[in-house]
């Protein structure tokens, strides 16, 4: 919240120097402030507000990344003569808990390389997932076990 | 002007190419679990593609701030209605191809039409359309 709050403040002031407060200026502020945020993030006591905005960036780099590869993966199957399709559905066992980080990862599952999230196990322990044009099982957990540590590191479990 | 005209196309084309990709995929695989493959990934993808370049072509701000809204909501329902229509038809018994025809595909979750499985997802589901009043408790 600290942290939250301190940035807003050094985007503030970033734009009130500029003499324009509008939308660019302000996020360009947000930026330098959480520089700054960085870097005095021990005496400013800010270390979990930095570190969650660091998990959150990573989050969507590595997923933009992963949607990236799985759209040409995909496209590359529809267009095969013969595509190697090997459907399976496999079962990832998950340490990631709560209504919102569960949902998100379903959700992102679907975007992944080669899985579609199929459902929940009753006591929430793991997901299946319809995997397509893996090698393996092992390869399709893989994908999505990646996905959930990144979630993890936003919802600070780990 | 004209200099620009190759940044505003390329990522229309580009996602043309992907919704293509998703349409011969929709027509080319097996099963509709296969088929929500292509759906969901290569229309995601294929759309913000063609939204970038609507926003390149109008070049206001107002267009970039609603397509970071319309891409956010587009990653978050696109593949939440996938898991949605695969979960129900798997529960009710449509049976997905397995395996690439030399053995091998597991299905590692094997409740395939089961009726406790199915009832249990018909309860939750009454559940939370209860909570949200949108029918009678019963």
């Amino acid at each position: 919240m600290r942290g939250a709050g301190f940035n807003l403040l050094l985007g503030l002031v970033w734009a009130l120097f500029l003499g324009e407060v509008s939308l660019r200026t302000l996020a360009l502020g947000w930026v330098i402030g959480f520089l700054i945020l960085t870097l005095f993030r021990r005496s400013l006591g800010v270390t979990a507000y930095t570190r969650g905005i660091g998990a959150t960036a990573g989050l969507i780099v590595s997923f933009l990344a992963e949607l990236v590869r799985a759209n040409i993966h995909m496209a590359l199957m529809a267009l095969h003569p013969r595509p190697r399709l090997n459907p399976m559905i496999v079962e990832v066992p998950l340490r990631l808990q709560g209504d919102l980080p569960l949902t998100l990862l379903a959700s992102l599952t679907g975007l992944l390389p080669g899985t579609v999230a199929l459902a929940f196990s009753p006591d929430r322990g793991s997901l299946y997932v319809h995997a397509l044009g893996m090698n393996s099982a092992q390869a399709a957990r893989q994908s999505v076990r990646q996905m959930e540590r990144h979630l993890l590191r936003v919802v600070g479990g780990d | 002007m004209d200099d620009f005209q190759a940044v505003r196309d390329l990522p229309i084309l580009i996602g043309a190419f992907f919704v293509l990709t998703a349409a011969i995929g929709v027509v080319r695989f097996p099963d509709l679990y296969s088929r929500l493959h292509a759906s969901s990934k290569l229309v995601t993808l294929g759309s913000a593609g063609i939204f970038l370049g609507v926003a390149f072509a109008l070049n206001d701000a107002a267009a970039f701030t609603r397509l970071a809204a319309v891409l956010l909501f587009q990653f978050l329902t696109t593949p939440l209605s996938a898991y949605l229509i695969a979960q129900a038809a798997y529960l009710r018994g449509l049976p997905p191809i397995l395996g690439d025809g030399q053995g091998g595909g597991t299905d590692e979750w094997g409740a395939l039409g089961r009726a406790d499985e199915v009832a249990q997802a018909d309860r939750e589901a009454l559940r939370v359309l209860a909570e949200e009043g949108l029918v009678d408790e019963g």
